[in-house]
């Protein structure tokens, strides 16, 4: 043992949390043997992230398990002065009354976010969560979500993230309005959810799941929208309104910039009847992508087209076609794109990427549209889903011919 | 820096504008004034000040005093390259690498002195470095490498978890164990012998070798000795896992070296913990098979390895020699005839016990000693785990110590029982956790009452 002093343990307190911070867990407390100084100074950290890594593996679940629970109940007895962040995410933890312990513990350290992904099994989440009211930021996975009737949100509420979670709309809808600091809603895997969203700071926004019908009713600040919608067999279901979906849904998000829909969305954006115009122009919007796109329903396509030319700065698009029907619909409307958008142009309009292209007259005529009306496109990247080359060859011919005004514009087809 | 910036300080530039940097240990040097406003602290002092500040010579600034002068020009090198606007990101990155490697001791300077700079860029930089050093290392490694001391007590090491500083008893242990090591050293020193890697397992020994005495001989001799232990019996049914588990280890250490030694501990007047007194130096050869020593002190190296290990919550992978000592004073002082027989317990476990096929089996071994009712030990699935459950808590329940990994090699021999209560359930072969669970915890609760009962009859014997 050499003379030399101690070249760590007296550097300022928050030099050492920022380094224990980028340690694991596991490693952090780990320093506590290391001298007598260092006993207690991992126990001042703000963040705890705990997963399965924390204790010794095992093939033994139920091992696993109950070191993982005896881990965090230790660390956090021995922890002193707040606690700002405690991630939970592992599916060894299912459904155990410890977790009700650490959330109390936790809603007396002044939580602020909170993070549990638990395994399947339906955590029911404790009432002394809802008295965490310095939450900035809530996930929760597999868990059922109760509020009390005296709840009325979190009003420190900034990203709220709900995967998976047993709830009634209600209380999703109460919850929502009850954070008016709401910036990031995520909500995911529910079934037939009637929602009415109204969020006043809201923006992000992302949706997953079969929802029934989605109104956003107070949005005005929402920047980026994902949604994948699922849908019953039954598509009556939708068909009740006469209000147009489009509207009801994209009507009232002017400062919109990245629009993302997966599976039936678009779908759902055509429901209803069309009042020809829109009445908000997206100004901001940059990138449109619109997947499971059906070109042989023609309201999907004029839905499709709508967006697209209120949208005067769209940059990016990308498009992908669902398979055609067995049954294919009538191709009536390829003329619409002629009759409206006669002298149209898409000024900023880059990039287009269409895939799983079938050849139908109104994707080849969506493509010409698009070739027809953008000064300064660079790239139409085409991926078609045909397995016969004739029917490809033929795809292909057509697309050449198309006028192109962009002196640059490049059409790559590719093989998929 | 921003173009407002930028924009201002440019016909300065022209100037080649200077401010005049001072270190606490005296030395003034001349920087260029944009690289030294990248640093924020720097910055604020210029401007709270007034422009004359740094100007010249004779007001220079002084900078914090964890800033010397070598890190001084660590630091503007690093701001020299960032304050430059033009670089991409990935350059930065290139760059921080490079600038970051650098030898331990000065990594935590730069980290300090850029702290008192309030350069936060350049802390966070420093700090990850710091990271990635300790990340992953044993605690060993950890201390060499920052020079920390070793100053742990090897109770405290153990137990990283538990808050032992306000415990008496363990300032208590701690003292002795300080004191106990001292005379070990000088013996030593007067065998000659190299030391320091075995000063633990002796002291172990030494503290511990009057239970092998009363392992050997009648257990009676050692309870006699303990006739003023009425009132300490009630503190003594407080037992640490600690103590336990040192207690099993110790005993089996015990064993391992001198069966039949005797050592003197110097007697604790202390209220609490009645020392055993007849502790004494460890290493007493008692004439045991070389073979069979050794073997059992690769089972206690193991065994102790295992316990470290589990307690300082470290993965189940880690297999460095984690130096095992034990705070034996502890354990000696409460050494009651109950840890007599988790003595003969574990003697047992190791001697005389036959343990085929070990993994996956569970069984169920009721040790009886002479005058206690039941003594459990629980093999579950027995590459993993031992619970050796029995002594009490604080309240007289049960305490578990669960040992991971613990891998007892195969003894010859039958175990001997004596006494054994006509109910018991011997040596189940249960291949199912469940049922061995259930019939545990039949027994846990017996156990618990007759523990109790058990003190409570041992008590008026001393």
């Amino acid at each position: 043992m050499g003379e030399s002093p101690d070249l760590i343990s007296d550097l300022p307190q928050s030099i050492l949390e920022n380094i224990l911070t980028r340690l694991s867990l596991r490693d952090a407390i780990r320093t506590s043997v290391l001298s007598t100084k260092w006993r207690y100074k991992w126990s001042t950290l703000t963040d705890l992230m705990f997963d399965e890594k924390c204790v010794a593996p095992s093939t033994d679940r139920a091992v696993v398990e109950t070191n993982l629970v005896r881990f965090i109940t230790g660390v956090l007895l021995l922890h002193q002065g707040p606690i700002h962040k405690f991630h939970l995410s592992t599916s060894f933890l299912q459904c155990r009354p410890d977790i009700d312990q650490w959330l109390l513990f936790l809603s007396r350290n002044g939580i602020k976010e909170l993070v549990l992904e638990l395994g399947e099994g339906e955590f029911r989440v404790p009432s002394c969560l809802f008295s965490c009211l310095k939450l900035t930021r809530l996930e929760l996975c597999h868990c059922e979500f109760d509020p009390p009737k005296s709840f009325n949100g979190f009003s420190s509420l900034k990203s709220l993230n709900l995967h998976q979670i047993l709830v009634s709309p209600e209380a999703i809808e109460s919850l929502i309005s009850g954070c008016p600091l709401l910036e990031f809603l995520s909500l995911s895997y529910f079934d037939s959810l009637v929602l009415s969203i109204s969020a006043p700071n809201l923006m992000y926004l992302y949706l997953d799941g079969e929802f029934k019908d989605i109104f956003l009713e107070n949005t005005p600040k929402l920047v980026a929208i994902s949604v994948s919608m699922y849908m019953h067999e039954d598509v009556a279901d939708f068909e009740q309104s006469s209000d147009y979906n489009l509207v009801k849904f994209l009507g009232g998000v002017p400062l919109l910039e990245k629009l993302v829909g997966y599976i039936y969305f678009t779908k759902y954006l055509s429901i209803g009847d069309d009042p020809g115009r829109l009445p908000i122009t997206y100004i901001h919007l940059k990138t449109i992508e619109l997947y499971q796109v059906s070109f042989e329903d023609a309201n999907e396509v004029l839905v499709l087209l709508r967006l697209v030319t209120h949208s005067p700065n769209l940059k990016e698009l990308k498009v992908s076609a669902s398979p055609i029907q067995l049954f294919p619909l009538e191709e009536e409307s390829f003329d619409l794109f002629e009759r409206d958008y006669l002298d149209y142009k898409l000024p900023r309009l880059e990039t287009v990427r269409m895939t799983d292209v079938s050849g139908i007259r109104n994707e080849l005529e969506f493509i010409r549209f698009l070739m027809g009306t953008s000064p300064v496109l660079e790239a139409v990247v085409v991926t078609s889903s045909l397995s016969d080359k004739d029917a490809r060859m033929e795809m292909v011919v057509e697309l050449l011919r198309f006028p192109r005004v962009s002196p640059r514009a490049q059409l790559l087809f590719l093989q998929d | 820096m921003s173009e407002a910036d930028m924009a201002i300080i440019k016909p300065e530039m022209m100037m080649k504008s200077y401010i005049w940097l001072e270190t606490t240990d005296g030395s003034i040097q001349q920087v260029e004034q944009e690289i030294a406003m990248y640093c924020p602290m720097i910055c604020h002092e210029v401007l709270q000040k007034g422009l004359g500040a740094g100007s010249s010579k004779n007001c220079a600034i002084s900078l914090p005093q964890r800033v010397n002068p070598a890190m001084l020009s660590l630091i503007l090198d690093y701001c020299r390259f960032h304050q430059v606007p033009g670089r991409s990101n990935k350059e930065r990155k290139v760059h921080d690498e490079k600038f970051i490697r650098m030898d331990t001791k000065r990594l935590c300077e730069l980290a300090s002195a850029a702290d008192s700079l309030q350069l936060k860029p350049l802390v966070d930089l420093s700090s990850r470095a710091l990271a990635r050093i300790i990340e992953g290392k044993t605690p060993e490694e950890i201390r060499e490498i920052f020079h920390l001391p070793d100053d742990l007590t090897e109770e405290e090491k153990l137990e990283p978890l538990k808050n032992l500083m306000d415990d008496p008893r363990i300032r208590l242990l701690n003292r002795l164990y300080a004191k106990k090591r001292k005379e070990l050293k000088e013996r030593e020193k007067l065998k000659g012998k190299e030391v320091e890697e075995r000063v633990d397992e002796r002291s172990v020994d030494d503290l511990l070798s009057f239970i092998n005495g009363k392992d050997h001989k009648v257990v009676k001799t050692s309870k006699s000795k303990k006739k003023n232990r009425k009132r300490k019996e009630h503190k003594n049914k407080v037992s640490h896992n600690l103590h336990s588990k040192q207690q099993g280890v110790q005993i089996v250490d015990e064993t391992a070296s001198s069966l039949g030694g005797v050592s003197n501990l110097p007697s604790m007047e202390e209220d609490i913990f009645s020392l055993k007194t007849d502790s004494e130096d460890g290493y007493v050869d008692d004439g045991m098979d070389p073979v069979l020593k050794e073997m059992l002190d690769r089972e206690v190296e193991d065994f102790a390895r295992r316990l470290n290990s589990s307690w300082v919550l470290s993965s189940g992978q880690e297999r460095q020699p984690v130096h095992f000592s034990i705070n034996g004073n502890g354990a000696t002082r409460r050494l009651t005839a109950f840890q007599v027989m988790l003595g003969s317990l574990i003697l047992l476990m190791v001697f005389g016990w036959q343990v085929p096929e070990f993994c996956g089996v569970t069984r169920k071994v009721i040790m009886h000693s002479p005058s206690s009712p039941h003594w459990w030990i629980s093999t579950v699935k027995g590459n993993s785990r031992v619970r050796i459950s029995g002594l009490t808590g604080t309240e007289g329940g049960d305490e578990w110590f669960d040992l991971f990994n613990i891998i007892l090699d195969e003894a010859s021999g039958l175990p001997k029982f004596d006494n054994v209560p006509a109910n018991r359930e011997e040596l189940v072969r249960d291949d199912s956790t469940q049922a061995a669970e259930r019939a545990y915890n039949r027994v846990e609760r017996a156990l618990t009452s007759s523990i109790l009962s058990f003190l409570t009859l041992v008590a008026p014997m001393y």
